[in-house]
């Protein structure tokens, strides 16, 4: 009886001890060299930024006093800022499709058999125009599209037209600009896109084959569908480097002629580092800031779906 | 009688102790108690830099002090001394300072005096000789009365010219004035059909406009930037007027993208025998020569109808006063000596330009450096310390200027539009921030070295 009962007693479900402080612990010690590391690289200068911007702060001059919102309505009616902000977005506007454009037709040829064994150095030459630094791509642009000694009129001039200013008309030098920033991105946005094209199951890729050959009702129906996430991050990525776009450009003539090729962030920089005006140039950031963040918002909401 | 004699004995005692000093005096001796102190040297990359960084070596042999040079580009060099400062980072010993920036440094008290080592007999060169600088460079580094730099790098705008283009036009000479210049020279020397020009004015975004383009059409009609007694901004006055629009008038002479050109692309042009005169820095002359040897000509700048202003600027160095004492005095050390009488013809000869009246009168420094004379002819009749404003607010005043100067010249807004705009802008500019009160007038500072 006693071995029956102990026989039918079923042991009761061990009921897990609660963790020790130690243990709760544990996963946030392993976290936390990474979030202490982000909080001070990322999250700290924001919050100074932040603090900057209500903050009347020229530096070297008078020592600073909270200004409430003061630099905020100094930036929106700022005239230079506004002028600076509708370039950004002139260019933004410009490249980014021409970019998307270009970087899915790369992506599809290499995604293509056809190409074969030429696909790695396709490859090897994308990757070119992302490795050299953006300051010497600005460089080389200065030489290359110099109205007098550039290889570029000289090259144009072969084909018979005349010398172009590129560099010294506020438009052309706009255009320059748009131009050599396509060539410099494009590769980046065809990785990202070719990446994106991998994510396509083969087995589906191959039944769609098999009812039609034609490219446009595959990629529409098949292939793109699963590239909207891969299409949504070159998005938001492409949109944050053109925001952020300042080495290349600064490289090439600082903005000039005039203010034709002046940039937000440049303009920003022109206040923060000539004028020393840190209050004004801390507001204007804060404000790059938000629309990048509602930018990317926007892309997510409209252009991002997943595929099960 | 016994009185009078007392003092003369006290007099000759004490003439007698300074022969005694300046004799017993060494570079050496001075630098003895700094052995194997480390400073740092902000610099640029310029012919004048790379002569001193050749013989720094010599400085640090003789003294044991180690000198290190910061190198950076122009437009960053303000930028990293004052973050420099601000954030007492204590990066930086000696300073540089362009001629438009003592104010910036001096009034906040980021530099020390050099009174302050000057009146150490233990540091003092006795051949220091302040007064072998040309008056008007100790002027510009003098705030308040007060000195606070020793020049270095000092450069005078010049009018290079190329001699056989102005021979096959006919001319003997370089033009006299501004007018000969447009009126007679120009017309013949240009060709655009064979991308051949008269003349280039380097008018790049920035200092370049600024500088280089607009203000070398101010003075020379008689404008002026401003009247800080009477708080008034004088750009759009009748004479600046005049200025600016003979400068629009040469704009059909000289290359299609000049608005975008800085001084390498101008030098350049120059060099490959495109452009028959450019008004350029002294700092360019070794340039210049390497590609046009004796072809290369050089003379003051042409007079304008009011007077003869030549472009001017330059710099200086300071000691910072945010470093420690010891490091104040090593760091004034490396500073007089590389400044110094003594060293000025092999800098000289090592492509540097600098404001020392000795070497740069120097017959046998002349003979072989051209760019000489009219340098010493510029500084001595046709120079202004205040060429540009000495601002605390000068950053921000210069990117006005920049940017109304480049529109006018972009044929963007008409040359009246353009001056009043720019008016307008600065007017508000100086009176938001006081700009007026936090100002130095170094023009005044000349009476006290001449």
């Amino acid at each position: 009886m006693n071995e029956m009962s102990r026989v039918g007693e079923r042991a009761a479900p061990a009921v897990a001890a609660p963790p020790s402080r130690w243990e709760a612990a544990t996963p946030w010690l392993f976290i936390a060299p990474s979030l202490i590391l982000l909080l001070a690289i990322g999250l700290y200068p924001v919050i100074y930024t932040a603090f900057a911007s209500t903050q009347s702060w020229v530096m070297g001059m008078d020592p600073p006093y909270f200004a409430w919102f003061q630099n905020y309505e100094n930036a929106f009616t700022s005239s230079d800022f506004q002028d600076a902000v509708l370039r950004t977005a002139e260019l933004l506007v410009v490249t980014l499709p021409v970019e998307l454009v270009l970087g899915m037709m790369i992506a599809l040829a290499l995604d293509s058999a056809r190409f074969g064994p030429l696909r790695w150095l396709l490859q090897v030459c994308l990757v070119l125009p992302i490795a050299i630094t953006p300051s010497v791509v600005g460089l080389l642009t200065q030489l290359m599209f110099n109205e007098q000694l550039g290889i570029i009129n000289h090259l144009i001039g072969v084909l018979g037209i005349g010398p172009v200013d590129w560099l010294g008309e506020p438009a052309s030098a706009l255009g320059t600009v748009m131009i050599v920033q396509v060539w410099e991105w494009t590769p980046f946005v065809a990785l990202v896109l070719s990446a994106a094209l991998s994510t396509v199951p083969t087995d589906i890729d191959e039944a769609a084959l098999l009812e039609t050959e034609r490219w446009w009702p595959r990629f529409r129906d098949i292939q793109l569908p699963f590239m909207w996430p891969g299409i949504t991050a070159a998005l938001v990525f492409q949109t944050a480097f053109t925001i952020k776009e300042f080495d290349m450009i600064f490289s090439i003539e600082s903005g000039g002629p005039g203010t034709a090729t002046e940039t937000a962030v440049m303009q920003i920089e022109r206040v923060a580092f000539r004028g020393f005006d840190i209050g004004l140039s801390s507001a204007e950031s804060i404000i790059m800031l938000v629309l990048s963040i509602l930018l990317a918002r926007l892309y997510i909401r409209l252009f991002y779906r997943e595929m099960d | 009688m016994k009185k009078w004699g007392f003092a003369a004995a006290a007099v000759a005692a004490l003439g007698m102790g300074g022969a005694a000093h300046a004799q017993n005096w060494s570079l050496a001796q001075a630098a003895a108690p700094y052995k194997g102190v480390s400073i740092t040297v902000v610099g640029l990359d310029r012919p004048s830099y790379q002569a001193a960084q050749k013989l720094t070596p010599e400085f640090e042999k003789e003294t044991g002090i180690k000198v290190t040079w910061d190198i950076f580009p122009y437009e960053d060099t303000l930028k990293e001394e004052t973050l420099n400062f601000f954030s007492n980072s204590q990066q930086f010993d000696a300073i540089l300072s362009d001629v438009v920036w003592p104010v910036n440094f001096a009034d906040p008290g980021w530099v020390v005096p050099l009174k302050h080592f000057t009146d150490n007999p233990a540091l003092a060169d006795p051949d220091l000789d302040e007064k072998d600088f040309f008056p008007v460079w100790l002027a510009s580094f003098t705030v308040h009365d007060t000195l606070y730099g020793f020049p270095f790098d000092s450069y005078a705008g010049l009018l290079y010219y190329n001699k056989s283009m102005l021979q096959a036009a006919g001319f003997t000479a370089p033009p006299a004035t501004w007018q000969q210049l447009r009126d007679v020279y120009l017309p013949k020397l240009t060709d655009k059909s064979k991308g051949v020009y008269g003349y280039a004015l380097q008018s790049a975004r920035g200092e370049t406009q600024t500088a280089d383009s607009f203000t070398r059409f101010l003075w020379p009609w008689g404008g002026q930037y401003l009247d800080i007694a009477d708080k008034k901004i004088l750009v759009n006055d009748p004479q600046a007027q005049a200025g600016i629009t003979f400068r629009q008038s040469l704009v059909p002479y000289m290359p299609d993208g000049i608005v975008s050109d800085d001084h390498a692309q101008v030098v350049a042009l120059m060099a490959q025998g495109k452009l028959a005169m450019i008004t350029e820095w002294s700092a360019f002359d070794s340039t210049l020569s390497q590609s046009l040897g004796d072809n290369l000509g050089i003379a003051p700048e042409p007079k304008g109808p009011n007077a003869a202003y030549s472009a001017f600027g330059g710099f200086a160095y300071m000691v910072s006063a945010q470093i420690p004492e010891k490091q104040q005095d090593a760091t004034y050390l490396f500073i007089q000596w590389l400044t110094s009488k003594a060293e000025a013809k092999a800098l000289i000869d090592g492509g540097a330009v600098l404001g020392r009246v000795s070497a740069d009168t120097d017959p046998s420094e002349q003979s072989s450096h051209p760019n000489l004379a009219p340098m010493v002819e510029t500084w001595r009749t046709s120079a202004v310390p205040d060429w540009r404003p000495q601002l605390e607010c000068y950053p921000g005043f210069s990117d006005i200027v920049s940017d109304w100067g480049s529109r006018i010249e972009l044929g963007e807004v008409s040359v009246k539009t353009g001056l009043d705009s720019m008016a307008a802008s600065l007017t508000k500019s100086m009176n938001s921030a006081d700009c007026w009160s936090k100002s130095n007038n170094p023009e005044q500072a000349i009476a006290l070295y001449k």
